[in-house]
């Protein structure tokens, strides 16, 4: 793990929504670093927390009924929750560029496209509207759709699911962030647009040296773009570090659940998958001890009762999981799945 | 966009069309001939005014010269009032339900944007409440007693100040047109109100409201531009109908306040079973309105960009 | 999170109960969540009470209340809820000869008559007044006013005039009300014109009948039960009278069965030709559903209300009908496009469903796809529709009788009420007020009720809880 700037640092972030049912607590005291240049991934199943975790940083999740009841996050020092301008300007659009999950729907349907990345500029850069637009087209260009010029004045409907993407991303990137957020990018794209959006997203970054937080379920695309990887359950960061911790040596069960049911070149064809059975508990009333306790194979008397930390399994890695306490005799048994990539295949 | 606006006009000819042969049929079932209600009279009489009004020739051949005079924009003559023609009738009294009808539809349009665009900000706040609260009021009383509230309310006023801003009734003047459209219009603005202020929750909550949000965008321009553009199309929609209500609303108000409208026209006409009149009235007036629907429609392309550029 | 509890044995394995696993909320069925949420629906529940309590009064009210809403109260005329019921036993009505003084002499003068008073009780069978004859004035003018007349205000109604100057008398039986009556007496030149300025002078009128009047209203058994002076109370009008004497609270009720036997069958009949003629395209598809439409599409720009009284005057009103059958009719034939515009676009939509290609794929036939999945699913989207034509139907009754083209007189609507009553807005308003707010109130009923049951099938409400 390289030692570049931190350009954001959250802190024991806790978020809950009022809903007909009760308070849900969607995030739990969550905290993480975004390094300058590098990409974060947030991984977890639907509900989670990931998507809540990056939207409230943004200011984004409704209020009421969300609730932003503690933490931080510190962006050049100053706090993004209680202050969301930086020098008089919104740090949204501007610091921060975000790409949502369905490009379809994310887009007003009654503006042009050019309008809707030129408005950004208008706002945070001051540019008169022709300029704006003029600017647009090339952000267009850059993006790699052909015929900007004609593109810059269509509206939505007229562009196909992976170039209203790379609009989205056109868009986010108009006044060159330090921080891209995309959640979940490609998921309601077909596989070979995922693909070519992922490459202009790491070709983008190594342009422009930007961070990358990607929130995703898919470890397809973690292994492919991240260098650091947070998993989350039930509102938690349940393991962090880098990507090579994380895929090879996994520490927490969940991770290894994961794992164990993600399809791998190595196991074959005749690769049995593992689901992880159940689902995660109901945030109405999260469980006083670990959330994963009732879907865990290695559940231990104490996961019931006693709410487990993050404890430090390896340098920057880290697992809540009482299996790693020092007290613990058991091992974590999931080490024994077959690695990926460069390690070699035993048969 | 042309052709688009071709189809639509050459749609609601044959719009036009089904209703005056609807009118037509309908009058024709009607028991007996318009010429029973009228004195008693000599068989020679009859006979004669059968042939003014065209009455002794076969159904269809009535059918084919009302259609063909219809094409020429004459409706024939008034049966009871003599010698006076239908088209007379129109332009004296549909300028003023015109009138009457648009200083409606834009109160109600203007008011329902705006205090539904008003209530969605403020939801579930005290603005919000008072307002619902009103339309759901203006929603369940009827436009006549609207209509009769507000000349009691002119009558008490008027003797209150003691002088006269608005009249109780009549015609003529701006300060005559008020009070009539604001009643008239009350209860579609109520209407109006509540899509608007649900179609304004829907678009708040949609991805690109929120995509504008995460651009940082400042409050006003995200209102503007984002959402209530997006929140009034559905309201266009809706205006066809909403016009078509306003427009018949009319008569009762126009009767309240004594507005010489087409409304007391046609209500005379039926109550004397003049049936040249209450055939020129509809047809008119089904072909008003089909044109009103297809302005509406085309204004709407104008509004959404995928309506315009598909068609 | 303290070391002592870290003991060895909390690191001991434990196996998962699998059953702890179970989802904590029960599942429902689609009907069992609307009926949920419909219940957590306040407003919407009020208005269903409020909807069965209209019922009630239409169905069970004619029941209990069970005076009759035709019979005329004549002494009891466009009375508001609460007004003095009171009557004293008088003996029939005799003549009156009147005053004939003789006329002091002297030359014509300008003063108003003098000594103007009543003779004998100021009651609703008549008041008499005389006064001193004036010297040379050629006859004397009598007005009535309901008002307390003010200098050179007006007179009120003119009774009558005596043309000799020796008539010094006069008596009015003219629809005498038990209230305050203002007379004014003023004396007439040979031309009939006034010559003087009025004398005026309250009157305080009381009820009186007689005693065959009190049987005759079923006040007492038999004239024995009532003697002259006996106060009696007039028969109860909870809700007051209209101008023609009739109990409001009857027509209200009689009103009700109008207004609701076309607010509620009306839509009822529509929906229902709407579904069949909307499933039938909607099944049927291509040409013929393209062409059913369109006719669809051409009876929704007829002008509405235009052709609802054209169609009624097409059906005809024959002598004693009450003519809600023809506007019954009349509502069927031009609503039923916006049903059947609905049902053939949900039976599009669920065609396209995957449970239907899964249903089929195992094997279903069309009967059982109909009463299993597009039934159920539709019968929503139905229920809500019908609920919100109720109050649409309801206003086009009123709007019609309203402007003279609803129900013929004598068969109250709440509309044709209002009709009447708007004429004596000013001074009665109660008989416009309670046919109104009737209107209002079941009109605002299932409109929130419509609201209600909106949301408790509304899908996408159901995934955001």
């Amino acid at each position: 793990m390289s030692e570049r700037d931190v350009v954001l640092e959250v802190e024991d972030l806790k978020v809950e929504f009022d809903t007909y049912g009760g308070i849900v607590h969607a995030v739990r005291g969550v905290s993480f670093q975004v390094r300058q240049g590098e990409t974060l991934a947030i991984v977890g199943e639907s509900g989670c927390g990931k998507s809540v975790t990056m939207q409230s940083i943004m200011g984004l999740i409704p209020m009421p009924p969300g609730r932003i009841t503690s933490g931080t996050a510190m962006y050049r020092g100053q706090d993004l929750i209680r202050n969301k301008y930086l020098g008089g300007r919104d740090i949204r659009g501007s610091a921060i560029g975000m790409v949502f999950q369905d490009p379809m729907t994310s887009l007003n349907p009654t503006m042009t496209i050019g309008d809707q990345i030129a408005e950004t500029l208008q706002v945070h850069r001051g540019f008169s509207k022709s300029q704006a637009l003029a600017r647009a087209v090339e952000l267009i260009a850059m993006v790699r759709i052909p015929d900007a010029a004609k593109r810059a004045s269509q509206y939505p409907f007229e562009f196909s699911g992976g170039m209203l993407q790379r609009s989205m991303i056109a868009m986010s990137l108009a006044c060159e962030p330090s921080i891209l957020i995309a959640d979940e990018p490609t998921t309601a794209l077909d596989v070979t647009i995922q693909a070519q959006i992922l490459d202009l997203l790491m070709d983008l970054q190594k342009e422009k040296g930007m961070a990358i937080v990607l929130i995703t379920h898919d470890l397809g695309v973690v292994a492919r773009m991240a260098d650091d990887v947070m998993v989350m359950y039930a509102g938690e960061i349940v393991e962090s570090g880098t990507i090579d911790d994380v895929f090879y040596r996994g520490a927490h069960p969940y991770t290894m659940g994961l794992r164990a049911a993600m399809p791998s070149r190595e196991l074959g064809a005749r690769q049995r998958l593992t689901p992880i059975d159940g689902s995660p508990p109901d945030l109405f009333s999260p469980p006083s001890g670990c959330g994963y306790f009732a879907r865990c194979p290695q559940a231990m008397r104490m996961c019931q009762a006693q709410h487990p930390y993050l404890m430090s399994v390896g340098t920057a890695h880290h697992s809540r999981c009482w299996l790693q306490h020092p007290d613990s005799t058991r091992q974590v048994p999931g080490l024994s799945i077959p690695h990926l990539g460069s390690v070699p295949v035993q048969s | 966009m042309l052709r688009y606006i071709l189809k639509r006009l050459l749609h609601g000819l044959i719009t036009v069309w089904f209703i005056a042969t609807a009118t037509f049929i309908a009058m024709h079932a009607v028991p007996g001939d318009p010429l029973s209600g009228e004195k008693a009279m000599t068989p020679e009489i009859r006979r004669n005014l059968e042939a003014k009004y065209g009455l002794d020739k076969p159904v269809v051949e009535q059918y084919r010269i009302f259609l063909v005079n219809m094409a020429q924009g004459d409706f024939g003559i008034s049966y009871t009032q003599q010698n006076r023609e239908v088209n007379d009738i129109l332009r004296e009294g549909f300028p003023v339900s015109a009138t009457l009808g648009i200083l409606a539809i834009v109160f109600a349009a203007l008011g329902g944007v705006l205090l539904g665009a008003l209530t969605a900000t403020y939801r579930n706040r005290l603005p919000d409440v008072v307002i619902m609260f009103l339309v759901i009021l203006g929603i369940s009383v009827p436009s006549f007693v609207f209509a009769a509230l507000g000349q009691l309310a002119l009558v008490k006023i008027n003797a209150w100040t003691g002088f006269t801003l608005f009249p109780v009734a009549g015609w003529g003047t701006v300060m005559h047109m008020v009070v009539p459209s604001l009643v008239l219009g009350l209860g579609t603005m109520a209407y109006l109100t509540r899509l608007m202020r649900s179609s304004m929750l829907e678009v708040t909550n949609t991805d690109y409201v929120r995509t504008a949000r995460s651009k940082g965008l400042p409050p006003a321009r995200i209102f503007l531009k984002h959402q209530l553009r997006n929140a009034i199309l559905p309201v266009v929609t809706v205006l066809g109908p909403a016009i078509a209500a306003i427009t018949t609303g009319g008569f009762v108000v126009e009767l309240v306040f004594a507005i010489p409208g087409l409304g007391r026209y046609f209500v005379q006409a039926v109550q004397q079973l003049d049936y040249t009149v209450i055939m020129g009235t509809t047809v008119f007036y089904g072909a008003f309105l089909v044109l009103m629907v297809i302005i509406v429609d085309i204004v709407y392309g104008l509004i959404d960009p995928r309506v315009r550029l598909k068609a | 999170m303290t070391d002592a509890t870290l003991s060895a044995a909390g690191f001991e394995p434990v196996q998962v109960d699998r059953q702890m696993q179970q989802l904590t909320r029960p599942s429902l069925s689609y009907w069992q969540d609307a009926w949920r949420r419909l219940k957590a629906n306040r407003r919407a529940f009020i208005s269903l009470y409020i909807v069965i309590g209209l019922l009630l009064f239409t169905v069970a009210g004619p029941w209990v209340w069970t005076v009759d809403p035709s019979t005329q109260d004549l002494d009891q005329v466009s009375k508001a809820p609460g007004s003095d019921r009171r009557a004293f036993i008088a003996e029939p009505y005799q003549p009156w000869d009147g005053v004939r003084t003789a006329v002091p002499e002297g030359p014509a003068s300008s003063a108003p008559p003098t000594n103007v008073k009543t003779v004998g009780t100021t009651t609703t069978q008549a008041v008499r007044l005389t006064w001193d004859p004036v010297a040379g004035v050629a006859g004397y003018r009598i007005y009535r006013n309901i008002y307390r007349p003010t200098a050179g205000g007006a007179l009120g109604l003119p009774l009558g005039d005596a043309l000799t100057p020796d008539q010094v008398s006069f008596e009015d039986r003219l629809d005498l009300e038990p209230m305050t009556y203002y007379y004014a007496v003023l004396t007439l030149d040979r031309f009939g014109q006034a010559l003087s300025a009025p004398a005026s002078l309250g009157v305080k009128v009381v009820r009186v009948i007689t005693r065959a009047q009190a049987v005759e209203r079923k006040l007492v058994a038999s004239e024995s039960d009532a003697k002259v002076g006996d106060t009696l109370q007039l028969a109860l009008h909870p809700f007051g009278t209209d101008y023609l004497g009739r109990d409001l609270l009857a027509r209200l009720m009689t009103g009700a069965r109008v207004s609701l036997l076309i607010g509620i069958f009306a839509p009822l009949f529509y929906v229902l030709l709407g579904i069949a003629y909307g499933s039938a395209a909607g099944f049927m598809g291509g040409k013929a559903d393209s062409v059913l439409m369109r006719f669809a599409d051409f009876v929704v720009a007829l002008p509405f209300l235009l052709f609802m009284i054209l169609f009624k005057i097409a059906f005809g009103i024959g002598p004693g009908e009450s003519g809600i059958f023809p506007m019954l009719v009349a509502l069927v034939l031009l609503s039923w496009p916006s049903a059947a515009r609905l049902v053939r676009g949900q039976i599009l939509q669920i065609r396209e469903e995957g449970y239907i290609g899964a249903s089929r794929l195992l094997g279903a036939r069309t009967g059982y796809l109909v009463m299993r999945h597009m039934i159920p699913n539709t019968m929503g989207v139905i229920l809500v529709t019908l609920t919100f034509a109720i109050p649409s139907a309801i206003f086009t009754e009123a709007f019609l009788s309203f402007i003279g083209m609803g129900v013929a007189p004598p068969t109250p609507s709440w509309g044709s009420m209002c009709n009447e009553g708007i004429r004596t807005m000013l001074t009665t308003p109660h008989e416009l007020i309670f046919p109104a707010v009737m209107i209002s109130t079941t009109v605002l009923a299932f409109n929130l009720l419509g609201d209600g049951l909106r949301d408790a099938f509304d899908a996408r409400m159901r995934s955001r809880e």
